[in-house]
Order: structure tokens, then sequence, then C-alpha cells
């Protein structure tokens, strides 16, 4: 069951007493909501670039080279996001729990997460990676970003049927996260999963395989970057009362750019006229709403700036470490690659539905459901990627 | 004087850095656990600062990172 506390803050103390409701009342929700993911989006673009934290790598190079190690960042990532999310939740300092956007899951959260893994091997980049790495340069990126935008559109082409198999492979249907699953309190699952993961960690840590020797200039060592990054999804929560995500923004965009010459086709697209997000943010008593349409709604307000603050942080980083280059001479095949790719990547996005940042960032440290069956997915998607990559893209 | 191999992989989608400076280290790896041959490898991208280093010193070779204008240069050598 979601818990919805409006406009209280409900702050439960140590002692276990009674909750003490502390009013914040605020009318217009969108200034903090703006200013909020822009500044995390800042932060995140620059602790990104500075220690090239690339999800795909984590995947991919585990299955191409053996390595193991920045998928020990993931893992760090997800363990410090339960704990925080875990004490915001018994704290009452999120409002809802679980957080918005979120729905039961489906077989077809596995079919997009194959889809989503294959797509961002060939673009070099998640949908965030994407970001950061334009950000500070990359032109293969800046083509991966078009193809995304192309293929969260596209997606609203096919979104009737694909609903529809989704709706039909549901399973677990009102139930969204494995403790709701098992009917019990969320800390009896996310308690032991926590200290689980905690011993494991510190064992690699002991073992010397947190930390590995590298050379660039003001490099940002990734397990660093792991626990910023977790606080960063924290205060998303706390803030604008969900932690990151950015896809749906991306079918925006593309919907906008479609209503420059499409428009009646557009209005035609049931997807672009869903307005799945509703909700009142923390801090606030109004309610707001959005959806992948091309108008300038809750969405737009928070993943915008997001985007935009990602983009900016990692380029400003480049900048001011002297990397912010172009380079076009490139193979020809790589940039056919990363543009396919970011189709696929946008494609797979909204069929999953919503990214692996969301995802994995943000649904696996609540122990969602559907992130569970995303990875699932995702795993064997970077297998074959990082087989296409490197049998038709690197050609090593 | 041995002869420096240049490996430009600036711009290139990840992690052709890696994969690239594999291929030539084991296509290679007579002439350059010689000493008569070299690697340069030239990156953009700041992750094959740690990966290329780590898997040739595994290797047993020498390693060498510089910074250049906007990149960086991973000078691969003969085992030290």
């Amino acid at each position: 069951m979601r818990r919805r506390f409006g406009l209280q803050l409900n702050l439960r103390p140590p002692s276990g007493g009674m909750a003490q409701p502390v009013s914040c009342p605020m009318n217009d929700p969108y200034p903090s909501i703006i200013l909020a993911s822009l500044g995390l989006g800042l932060v995140a673009g620059v602790v990104m670039h500075r220690s090239d934290f690339c999800v795909t790598a984590m995947f991919r190079d585990f299955f191409l080279f053996r390595d193991a190690y920045m998928l020990r960042m993931l893992v760090l990532l997800v363990v410090g996001s339960m704990a925080l999310f875990e004490v915001l939740r018994w704290t009452g300092l999120v409002a809802t729990y679980p957080f918005p956007l979120l729905g039961s899951a489906s077989l077809t959260n596995i079919l997009g997460g194959m889809l989503f893994g294959v797509g961002m091997v060939l673009a070099g980049g998640c949908v965030v990676g994407t970001l950061y790495k334009m950000g500070s340069g990359s032109l293969l990126s800046a083509l991966a970003f078009v193809g995304l935008l192309t293929g969260a559109t596209l997606y609203g082409e096919i979104h009737p049927w694909w609903s529809t198999l989704a709706r039909a492979t549901a399973i677990f249907p009102g139930r969204i996260t494995l403790p709701q699953l098992l009917g019990v309190d969320p800390l009896v699952v996310i308690g032991p999963a926590v200290v689980a993961g905690t011993a494991l960690l510190l064992g690699w840590r002991r073992r010397g395989l947190l930390a590995r020797p590298a050379f660039a200039e003001g490099y940002l060592p990734p397990w660093r970057a792991a626990l910023i990054l977790a606080v960063v999804g924290a205060l998303s929560y706390v803030i604008i009362g969900m932690p990151i995500g950015i896809t749906t923004a991306y079918s925006k965009m593309g919907a906008w750019v479609e209503s420059l010459f499409a428009g009646q086709h557009l209005a035609q697209l049931a997807y672009f006229q869903a307005v799945p997000l509703d909700y009142t943010p923390p801090f606030s008593h109004t309610a707001v709403q959005g959806g992948p349409g091309p108008g300038l709604d809750a969405v737009a307000a928070i993943q915008y700036p997001l985007i935009l603050g990602i983009v900016a942080g990692a380029a400003a980083s480049a900048l001011s470490l002297g990397e912010l280059r172009l380079y076009w001479r490139v193979p020809v095949r790589q940039y056919v690659a990363v543009f396919l790719g970011g189709l696929i990547l946008g494609l797979a996005a909204r069929m999953v539905p919503s990214c692996n940042i969301w995802h994995l960032w943000g649904g696996l440290p609540i122990l969602a459901l559907q992130s569970l069956l995303f990875l699932f997915g995702l795993l064997p998607g970077t297998w074959l990627g990082s087989r296409l990559l490197v049998r038709f893209v690197t050609r090593a | 004087m041995a002869e420096v191999i240049e490996i430009d992989m600036r711009g290139r989608i990840c992690p052709s850095c890696l994969l690239m400076t594999l291929k030539e280290v084991n296509e290679k790896a007579t002439e350059l656990r010689a000493g008569t041959i070299k690697l340069r490898v030239l990156a953009s991208d700041r992750q094959a600062t740690a990966t290329i280093p780590e898997a040739v010193s595994n290797m047993g070779y020498g390693v060498e990172v510089k910074k250049r204008q906007g990149h960086y240069e991973v000078i691969i050598s003969e085992p030290g």
C-alpha cells in the first residue's frame, strides 16, 4: 500500500513515540522542484564525469573482460541507497512509499530490460551516461542522444499493443515491492539485505577490490561517486518525491519535435495523451500532473532541469580540466552503431518502462519487482550487446 | 631506440581504447617484450587511464600515463 502524507512530514522520534506532524505548506511546488532538479543534475554531471561513472561499463566490462570493478561500485550505490531510502521511510521524511510512477511487475519488464541492455552497449552509454559523455564533448554520445529521443518517441506508435501485452503478462498485480509481495514490513527484507550487502562490501574493501589506480586529472574514485550519487538519489526522493529518472522527458522532447510537423498524428497517439504522473510533491499541498505529451507539465519540471544539469555539470567539469574537445574522426560504423543503439535504448526505456537509473538507483533499493525483473533482463541483453559491439562495431 | 606505434582512439566508442590496446599488445608481444617497439595510445576516455594501465601491467609490461592537450597518452613498453 502506498502511504500518502500530503503536506505533512511525519518525523518519528528515535524513541519510537508518536509521530509529530510538521506542516510545510507551499502552494507552488514548481520552483523548488525545478531548482532541486537542476542542482542535483549539476552535481551528478560533475561527479559522473570526474569518475567516468558509466553504468554501461559496469555490465559490459564484466562480460567482455571479466572486470567486475565498476559493477562493485553499482553494488555500493544500491546498498547505500537501500539504507538511505529505508531511513527516509522509517523517519517519515519521504511523502510516498513506494514512490510514484512505479507500477506492478510484468514479464514485459524482462523483455524491455534485454532490449535496453543491447541498446546501451551499442550506444556507448545508458540514458544518463549518454548525457554526461555528450556534455564532455563526445560527438558519438550526441548522436546517441538523437537516437534516444527518436526511440522514445517511436514508442508512442507501439504503445497500444505493448501495454496490452504488459497487462496480459502482469504478475502479482497491486504488489509493487518484494516486501509487499511477502506481506511484511519493508525493514524485514531491506534490513538483512543492507547487512549482507555491507558485509560483502567490507570484504571487497579488505581485499582492495574497491580501489584502482587511475591517472586522469581531477579523478574522483568511483566509490566516492557511488556514495555521492546515492545521496543525490535520496535528496531527490525527499525534495521532489521520487528518485531520479529521465526517459519520460525523452519522449516529451521527441513529441515536441514531432508536434511541429506531424501534430495531427501525434494527437491521435494514446501514449502522448496519457498523464501517468499525478502526485502531491513534498513541501506542497498542490497536486501536479505530467506525462510524455509535449506540454510543459510536472514531468518537464522534474526531468528537463535534471537533464540540463547533468549535461552542464559534465561540460563544466570537462572545461575546467581542459578536456572539452570534439573528436569527429571516428569510423562510420561507430556513428551508425550509436544512433541505432540510442534508438533501441530509447524505445526499450519506454517499453520496460523507465530507465536503468530509475530502476537500479531507485527501484532496486526498495526491491521493486519491476526493477528486479528489469535487472534480470538487462544482464543477458548487455551480454548480447557486448558480443555485437565486438563483432560489428569495434572490430578488435 | 624503440619504434613508437601510435593508436589514436580519441572520440571512439567505449571500450575501444582497451580493446584495441589489448589487440595490439597481443599481436606485437614479441617486439614489445624485446623492447624494439612501444605503443602510444591516445585516449579521450578518462576510464582508459585506469583500465589500460591495470590490464597491461598485469601482463607484465611497463606503462606510463601523461596528460596532453585535452587528452591522455598511455605509453606501453617492455617489461621493466
